[in-house]
């Protein structure tokens, strides 16, 4: 947009052409004031993505494509946009979204499709894809009196690694390992102190999937 | 018809709020008419006769032709114009707004001398306002599109100011706005030619003042017509190329 252009003029212009009333309701919508005096160039990044978003919408198209739309954004602004998609979704516009943060695929996508070389490599909702491949449900454990540390595989569970007092174990079956993991506890007179079950993320599924393609 | 009217009331303040079109569209020329019109004036008092008119081409030729290229640049460069055609705004309305735009600030600013040149310095009131404005519409109409034409060709915005200045510094020195073109030896005159400052100059002596001119005052406005229509039909060809460029 041109830098001296208000957010209200940027929504008048693109509706005059497009033959439609001003949606004054897209920029409130989209958290922008249509009173607003600021100019362009006086918008912060997030304001100004925004901005973009409710111009593009103000033809009301049945499908949005937004390519990376949270790069360079701050939390604040990154957190205001994730909200416009989820509202945008739930209207009922389709959104197609290229990025790379893989958390805000998992967040915010029904689908996703993840390319490896400019191939689809997998493609589906978020927890068909984890669930997917390797597939193991990570289970980290700290005891009081560490006794299931140095570790050793117990049951399904795979010790990996161990960081400080945390140990931790992946497994395929996460219920049956953490039953197994806390048994064991129990016949050694220990206590739990801490216990998270993390299911595998997007983001280790994508490295898998490049992994496995370099090899 | 009523998109357009938005978009040239939009683009219109738009200009207002930029530092730099205030500068080159208003500001500087007014600064300048007031100086020449206070020291000049009493340096060569002939410029008194006609210090409407050649400060309305210097007005004119300073907005379009530094004042209009560089914001279209800078549209091309941040990618507004791509922007723009793809929100569904045809790729000819955007320097065909600015260029109207541009058209209404200088007309503004060449009203505010014509009125207030007698006033303030006792400067000769045209004895024809309708070839004052004829001659100022195909004034600003040829000059906007050499703008345009600069806007349009230049790959940059320090190109883009270096051709600019290739055209109002000649302006200036050889249409005849400080001194008489006649004064000037026979290679520059040839030279100050091909500037529409001159013809712009010798239209408004002879047809809005009734002054003697080097050449026929209504050719000169026709040939100042015909370079704008030239360069009009360069630029449109060139954004035309530039709406197909992805």
């Amino acid at each position: 947009m041109p830098d001296s252009i208000r957010p209200s003029e940027a929504m008048e212009l693109i509706c005059a052409w497009h033959r439609i009333p001003p949606r004054r309701d897209l920029l409130n919508m989209f958290g922008l004031d249509p009173q607003s005096r600021k100019q362009y160039r006086e918008m912060s990044t997030g304001q100004k993505r925004r901005l973009h978003l409710a111009l593009a919408l103000a033809c009301d198209p049945a499908v949005v494509i937004l390519d990376e739309p949270t790069a360079g954004l701050d939390v604040q602004g990154r957190a205001q946009l994730h909200e416009a998609i989820r509202r945008l979704r739930h209207s009922g516009v389709t959104i197609l979204m290229a990025t790379h943060d893989m958390a805000e695929a998992e967040t915010l996508c029904d689908r996703v499709a993840i390319l490896v070389r400019g191939r689809i490599a997998t493609i589906g909702t978020p927890a068909q894809i984890t669930s997917a491949g390797l597939g193991e449900t990570r289970i980290i454990l700290r005891t009081q009196k560490n006794c299931l540390l140095p570790g050793r595989d117990i049951g399904g569970a795979r010790f990996v690694r161990q960081e400080e007092d945390y140990g931790t174990w992946l497994c395929r079956d996460a219920a049956a390992s953490v039953v197994a993991l806390l048994q064991e506890v129990q016949r050694a007179g220990d206590t739990v102190e801490d216990l998270r079950v993390e299911r595998p993320s997007l983001e280790e599924r994508f490295l898998e999937l490049v992994e496995r393609d370099a090899s | 018809m009523k998109a357009l009217m938005k978009h040239l009331l939009i683009q219109f303040r738009m200009d207002i709020r930029e530092r730099g079109t205030l500068m080159t569209y208003y500001l500087i020329p007014l600064v300048f008419y007031l100086f020449i019109g206070a020291v000049f004036t009493s340096v060569n008092p002939l410029v008194k006769n006609t210090l409407a008119a050649s400060m309305a081409v210097f007005a004119a030729t300073m907005g379009a032709v530094l004042g209009t290229p560089v914001p279209v640049v800078k549209m091309r460069e941040s990618g507004v114009l791509r922007a723009y055609r793809v929100s569904g705004i045809p790729g000819w309305a955007v320097p065909f707004i600015h260029g109207i735009s541009a058209f209404l600030h200088l007309l503004i600013v060449s009203s505010i001398i014509l009125i207030t040149a007698p006033v303030f310095f006792c400067a000769g009131r045209p004895q024809d306002y309708t070839a004052f404005f004829l001659t100022l519409v195909m004034l600003l109409f040829s000059t906007i599109a050499i703008g345009m034409l600069i806007g349009a060709a230049a790959r940059s915005q320090s190109m883009a100011v270096m051709l600019s200045q290739m055209v109002f510094l000649p302006t200036v020195v050889l249409s005849g706005i400080m001194f008489p073109a006649s004064m000037l030896p026979e290679p520059l005159r040839m030279l100050g030619r091909l500037l529409v400052g001159t013809y712009a100059m010798e239209a408004f002596s002879g047809l809005a003042y009734g002054l003697a001119t080097d050449f026929s005052a209504p050719w000169s406005i026709l040939v100042g017509a015909c370079i704008g229509i030239l360069a009009a039909g360069l630029a449109m060809l060139r954004f035309r190329r530039m709406g197909k460029s992805p």
